[in-house]
């Protein structure tokens, strides 16, 4: 039973892609119902799965079919549900059903369309979108992508769902392809993502050669296997294990996914899409995918080593990523104006929190903040959905030509869109974990107490700075969006969204600060008794070998509610003034802040350094050099050559001397005739006389001389 | 009996005037006498011979019909071209009848 | 009772359908077109049929037919199918039916067109199906003609090239080009085949493979009084088959001809050529090379994972540096056939040793990947050739936006590309997979670079969507009928319908090579 409709989780949301596709594509009522009614079957399944689980069911449920016959073996593909699997299809399928009603009046269902609208544009005025139905059918086909990569039991589907989303991703991000900025950021996305694929492709062409297999069960749930793996030496040399280089290629497709340092660029240009997409990338499924994909791999990424033991090379690199990731995206986080940027930069940072929760071996604390962080992430973004929808019928309203994304032209709007300022700013607090109420406390402290507790002050350190600075952008971009005066006439006039965007912000709120509850850790005053850590106990069900929850310290706890706080309230002090025009309060950094607004100008880098490098090694030296120059003047040598040999051939041989003997023959024997034909008087009485005169020789001849 | 060298001498000098018209005249009705005449000398020739060594056999009689035969054919056929040859291009002069001519 | 006539019908049915097309009177051009499509589905319905009917589990060749052809040397009319042969001639007889739909906007000249059409089934499929090595040249060569006649004859009108100095149309050059560098390549073949045949006393393939793989004397060649080493004999024997296959394949940097041919062929010519006619490369490799010298093979397998990498590498770069979209699609081959060599050549290195289950491996995925990137390549070039139908320009930078103009063509395009970049759930993937995973224990460092192909491979492919169908609406076109028709759609549907169930459920073809594969590595 239970087998079954893990079966069926994944497949809903592909048959509402394939029908709407096929047959509904003309019909945006039958389209939406179809996308929001897969994803609700989908949603119930999930949490049937879900209720399973964490009534006590028994895990890992799994199942298998043959899917490709290799050789005398077959690889088979199946599903599998443990602890880790069934907390990320909570999150995944409220976060997703969320994000598909939302779309709805984000797309300004219900409304005319406007003639003047084009396929590939954003609606001019609030019509609704002329590819309703298509975002409809992209989004379900991600969602399947997600789901899929979530329920299987192997790394192999784990992929396909993982490219999946990449296309979907490049499709959704590129929604409005008439833009030439969505065309450019849609293949970059898709680029930037697919350079971890090919090494995760590489990861799994060597794990299964190496364990002829790629199912969960067999490799990391195999401690022999493990075992082998963790002292086998890799192709690189006897100084790496196998699973170190293993682990190392997955963890590159992670860092792609998951837009980690340095692969991070594509992410925030990705907010070129329909913000329901950015939603459904930042919390519900792409980077939330890489996340899943190294702690499904923890086994294997911690192959032969022991809690407490010092890291391997191949963890500290993930540490180190992560950590550095955090941070420098934070400070990234600061410099923009544009109200999703600063989100998706805040989506880097935070995905490296998690990471780095991996690096240091801090398993449930990572997953325990991915969860966390889907929901408050995709509360953030759909919230900012809502505000940008607001300031641009503001526009529509006023005339008022201003970008809608840019915080520099809001302020105020608190009075005007009452729900969704609640819920931004619990989404918000929780993302700078704001003390005891919001979940993103609960989360962002396991990882810091486990970073401290386990002696890593080197993470600990940079992951509480880059708090102080989460807690400090945030609060500048609740400050500069919400509070204060409005900047400009169209925030003014801006105006609550409908109920269709405004139900999903609030039941990602609840869930904001709620989930919270449910990691407390144990030995924290006072709660922890009330609550216990349940968090703790189902997530790390899913190592064979769980790790002991750590101590409770307080050090760590302290620090962490300070740089919240402190943050949160640099950040209101800073900008509760700010004036129409004004520039920023931290321009007054000089130079660094211009390094920051512009990226640390590592787009520019990666283009000096990389893109047109490889585009003039592919125009101009292998096409125009090798293949055109080189090869084809290579023929072209050669077949003139030939052409010189033929005509050396024809006009020093041909011609002259075999022609030349023959036509020698010819001619002479026609000169001599032509010469010779006066002869040929044409009388017959020359002839007659010549007769006589040689008859009468001849006769004298006999006559005479005989 | 006359001799038999009377005939040949005859023979010889019709010969003569034949072969001589033939090569000296310029009308080709003329060449064709002169071969007329040549061929009767031969015939003259053939019955002298004929009655004065072999009288008992036939072969000098029949030669010479056979031969009478022929110039006959020969006229009736070279007088038809000569004829032909005389519409189209009204001259019988045999250096004029160049058309094969080179 | 059908059984015995199998292959012959398949084989011969298109040849005899060229024949009668040429009789039916040349202003009939529905006629000729329906006759064409219908008398093409003829073999595929056969061939599919042979599909059903061919037995995985039976070792050895089915179908088989022998009949004596050309006694004074020793050849036979052989045919027989084995797993690797079945998919590629279903593969054939599939893509024929298809090119000839699309062939529908042909204008002129349309009965010779079709005839020349049919007689190139009948040519790929001899290679195929031969089991004896003159009637396997004789078809081999026997493709070249009309493909000839096809692109120097209805090949793109425009366009020019200049060679020392002069400058020639397009067409002609490429379709010279193609022909002659083909031609010198089974130059070699023609003279092995040859000596094989004089050493072995027979043309008979699965005769040859016995006597002539364990022929360990040295030889007397042509009587005369000196002795050659029969290593020596087999290596440059090897050699010669091994470069007409890779001119065919086509392998870096005997690839020149390709982009050349394929840009200025007609669609459908392109589509054969690519779909099809690069396999016969590759198939000869699998069938005869590995079976023929299995020790050369092995010691010179490094020399083709290379060049396949080079391959791989310089043609997925070689077709992002494109302009013209059909020549980027061109280009593609390259990239992809590369797959298929390097698979071959880890097979050829790990053929009958300890490590034969990754050859298995290799070996499925190199075959797999022939007829996937027939159907993808197939796919992409008929879409080119929709989006050249309408705009008369293959230049990428002059399309612009197309998208909002045809939705449906935009989606097909997204989704064929997305095959042809290996997209997983697609068919793609499976076979780069396959070979990836049989190739990497044995050419790790080949396998590891050939990865940044198919980055490259990712960049290419979305530069031709992009340029096609992305960025602001190009006015020029605004009211142009952009959109794909019916018939268009119905010649690209089977291939989609394929593309996506080999990447969804793959075993279904893969169980018919995948034991024969396994007997010819000897796992």
């Amino acid at each position: 039973m239970i087998e079954t409709i893990s079966w069926l989780i994944p497949l809903p949301p592909l048959l509402a892609f394939g029908l709407i596709v096929l047959f509904a594509y003309r019909s945006n009522r039958v389209s939406h119902t179809l996308g929001i009614g897969a994803m609700l079957i989908t949603w119930a399944l999930a949490m049937s799965v879900f209720l399973f689980a964490v009534s006590g069911g028994e895990l890992p449920v799994s199942a298998e079919v043959e899917w490709l016959p290799t050789g005398d073996s077959s690889f088979n593909i199946g599903i599998w549900i443990d602890s880790l699997t069934a907390v990320t299809l909570f999150f995944v399928a409220w976060t997703m059903l969320a994000i598909f009603v939302y779309s709805v009046g984000y797309h300004n269902y219900g409304k005319a369309r406007d003639p003047k609208d084009r396929p590939g544009l954003p609606p001019h005025a609030g019509g609704i979108d002329p590819m309703y139905a298509r975002f409809f059918a992209f989004i379900s086909l991600f969602a399947f992508g997600m789901l899929a990569l979530v329920v299987t039991d192997n790394l192999l589907v784990l992929f396909v769902g993982w490219e999946i989303m990449g296309m979907c991703s490049y499709m959704l991000i590129g929604f409005w392809y008439g833009k030439d900025s969505a065309k450019a950021a849609m293949v970059k996305a898709f680029m930037t993502t697919r350079v971890g694929d090919v090494f995760m492709l590489l990861g799994l062409a060597y794990l299964y050669w190496l364990t002829g297999t790629l199912t969960y069960s067999e490799i990391l749930f195999n401690p022999e296997t493990l075992e082998r793996l963790a002292t086998t030496p890799s192709v690189l040399g006897p100084g790496t294990s196998a699973a170190a280089l293993i682990a190392l290629l997955f963890f590159i497709g992670t860092v792609g996914k998951s837009a980690q340092w340095p692969l991070h660029t594509w992410l925030p240009d990705a907010m070129e899409g329909p913000t329901p997409v950015s939603a459904m990338i930042h919390a519900a499924t792409m980077v939330s995918a890489g996340i899943y994909l190294i702690l499904r791999i923890f086994p294997l990424i911690s192959a032969g080593w022991q809690p407490g033991e010092p890291l391997p090379d191949i963890m500290v690199i993930i540490a180190f990523i992560g950590a550095f990731t955090a941070l420098f995206a934070s400070t990234l986080a600061i410099g923009q104006n544009d109200i999703k940027r600063v989100l998706a930069y805040s989506t880097i940072s935070q995905l490296g929190y998690m990471v780095a929760a991996v690096g240091i071996g801090a398993f449930v604390a990572a997953a325990f903040h991915l969860v966390v962080h889907a929901f408050f992430k995709g509360l953030l973004f759909l919230g900012s959905g809502s505000v940008i929808h607001g300031v641009e019928h503001g526009a529509h309203e006023t005339g008022d030509h201003i970008d809608p994304n840019d915080m520099t032209h809001m302020g105020g709007l608190w009075k005007k869109m009452p729900l969704t300022f609640w819920t931004f700013l619990i989404g918000g607090l929780t993302l700078a974990g704001f003390p005891i109420v919001t979940a993103g406390f609960w989360s962002k402290d396991e990882i810091l107490a486990e970073a401290f507790g386990t002696g890593h002050i080197a993470v600990f350190i940079v992951l509480a700075l880059a708090a102080f600075i989460t807690a400090f952008y945030i609060m500048r971009q609740i400050t500069m969006t919400f509070l204060g005066k409005p900047r400009s006439e169209a925030a003014k006039h801006a105006h609550e969204s409908t109920w269709t965007m405004t139900v999903p912000l609030v039941v990602l709120a609840i869930f904001s600060v709620t989930i919270g509850w449910a990691g407390i850790p144990r030995g924290f005053p006072v709660l922890s008794s009330l609550v216990p850590n349940w968090v703790q106990e189902f997530v790390d069900a899913t190592l064979l070998e769980p790790a002991e929850a750590l101590e409770f310290n307080s050090i760590p706890l302290l620090v962490s509610v300070s740089v919240a706080l402190g943050g949160l309230l640099i950040g209101y002090l800073m900008y509760r003034r700010l004036e129409a025009g004004a520039p920023d309060p931290l321009a007054r950094l000089g130079r660094v802040y211009v390094w920051i607004q512009d990226k640390f100008y590592f787009d520019e880098l990666y283009d000096f350094l990389f893109v047109r490098p490889a585009y003039w090694f592919a125009e101009t030296f292998v096409y125009r050099g090798i293949d055109r120059r080189v090869i084809d003047g290579f023929l072209h040598w050669v077949a003139g050559l030939a052409g010189r040999l033929g005509g050396f051939l024809r006009n020093k041989i041909d011609l002259p001397i075999i022609n030349g003997t023959a036509d020698l023959v010819g001619e002479g024997v026609k000169t001599a005739s032509h010469e010779g034909r006066v002869i040929q008087t044409g009388r017959i009485q020359t002839y007659l006389v010549v007769g006589i005169i040689f008859t009468g020789a001849l006769l004298s001849y006999i006559f005479f001389l005989l | 009996m006359v001799p038999l060298s009377w005939f040949l001498i005859l023979g010889a000098a019709l010969f003569a005037v034949g072969l001589f018209g033939v090569l000296a005249r310029r009308n080709a009705i003329a060449i064709l006498m002169g071969i007329e005449l040549m061929l009767n000398a031969v015939n003259l020739n053939l019955l002298a011979f004929w009655r004065y060594l072999w009288s008992d056999s036939l072969t000098g009689v029949v030669f010479v019909i056979v031969v009478l035969a022929v110039a006959a054919a020969e006229v009736a056929v070279g007088l038809a071209l000569i004829i032909s040859i005389y519409r189209r291009r009204s001259t019988i002069v045999a250096e004029e009848i160049n058309l094969l001519k080179w | 009772m059908i059984e015995d006539y199998l292959l012959t019908l398949i084989l011969f049915t298109p040849l005899l359908a060229g024949l009668i097309v040429l009789l039916i009177p040349k202003d009939r051009l529905s006629l000729i077109r329906w006759f064409a499509l219908l008398a093409s589905l003829v073999p595929l319905v056969l061939s599919i049929y042979m599909w059903r009917a061919y037995d995985p589990g039976q070792p050895g060749f089915q179908f088989q037919v022998q009949v004596d052809w050309y006694p004074a040397i020793g050849s036979n009319f052989h045919l027989g199918v084995d797993g690797i042969s079945v998919v590629l001639v279903l593969l054939a007889t599939l893509l024929t039916p298809v090119s000839i739909l699309i062939s529908w906007n042909i204008k002129d000249r349309v009965r010779t067109y079709m005839a020349l059409f049919l007689m190139l089934e009948t040519g790929m499929l001899g290679v195929f199906l031969s089991l004896d090595l003159v009637l396997f040249f004789l078809f081999w060569e026997l493709g070249l003609v009309p493909m000839y006649f096809l692109i120097n004859q209805w090949g793109s009108e425009k366009g020019t090239r200049t060679v020392a100095g002069r400058e020639i149309s397009a067409r002609n050059y490429a379709s010279f080009k193609f022909m002659i560098l083909t031609m010198a390549g089974s130059l070699g073949l023609l003279l092995a085949i040859s000596l094989i045949g004089v050493v072995g006393d027979t043309f008979d393939i699965v005769e040859i493979t016995r006597k002539w793989s364990v022929l360990d004397q040295p030889l007397t060649l042509l009587g005369l009084p000196i002795s050659v080493p029969i290593g020596v004999v087999k290596s440059v024997a090897f050699w010669a088959f091994v470069v007409a296959f890779a001119v065919k394949v086509p392998i870096w940097p005997f690839h020149t001809w390709l982009p050349d041919a394929h840009t200025e062929a007609p669609t459908a010519g392109s589509m054969i050529l690519a779909g099809v006619l690069l396999k016969l490369g590759a198939y000869g490799f699998l069938r005869l090379v590995l079976p023929l010298y299995p020790a050369q093979a092995k010691d010179f397998a490094w020399v083709l994972a290379l060049l396949a990498t080079i391959s791989i590498v310089l043609g997925a770069f070689a077709a992002w540096g494109q302009k013209d979209f059909k020549r980027l699609v061109a280009y593609s081959s390259v990239n992809h056939m590369g797959f298929v060599v390097l698979g071959i050549a880890a097979a050829f290195y790990a053929a009958g040793t300890l490590s034969a289950d990754d050859a298995v491996f290799a070996a499925n995925g190199a075959v797999l990947q022939m007829f996937n990137h027939g159907l993808s390549a197939a796919g992409m070039f008929m879409l080119v050739g929709v989006i050249y139908d309408r705009t008369h320009t293959r230049d990428l930078a002059s399309y612009g936006g197309l998208f909002p103009l045809a939705p449906i063509f935009g989606g097909i395009l997204i989704f064929t590309s997305m095959a042809s970049l290996g997209l997983p759930g697609l068919n793609g993937f499976v076979s780069e997979f396959l070979v990836v995973r049989g190739a990497w224990p044995i050419y790790t460092f080949f396998t590891a670079l050939s990865m940044l192909g198919l980055l490259v491979t990712g960049i290419y492919i979305l530069k031709g969507i992009r340029g096609a169908l992305h960025g602001p609406l190009n006015e020029k076109y605004a009211d142009t009928p952009m959109e794909i028709t019916r018939r268009e759609v119905i010649a690209i549907v089977p291939l989609m319908a394929l593309m996506l169930l080999i990447g969804v459920w793959p075993s279904w073809i893969v169980e018919v090579f995948n034991e024969t594969v396994m007997r010819l590595v000897g796992a």
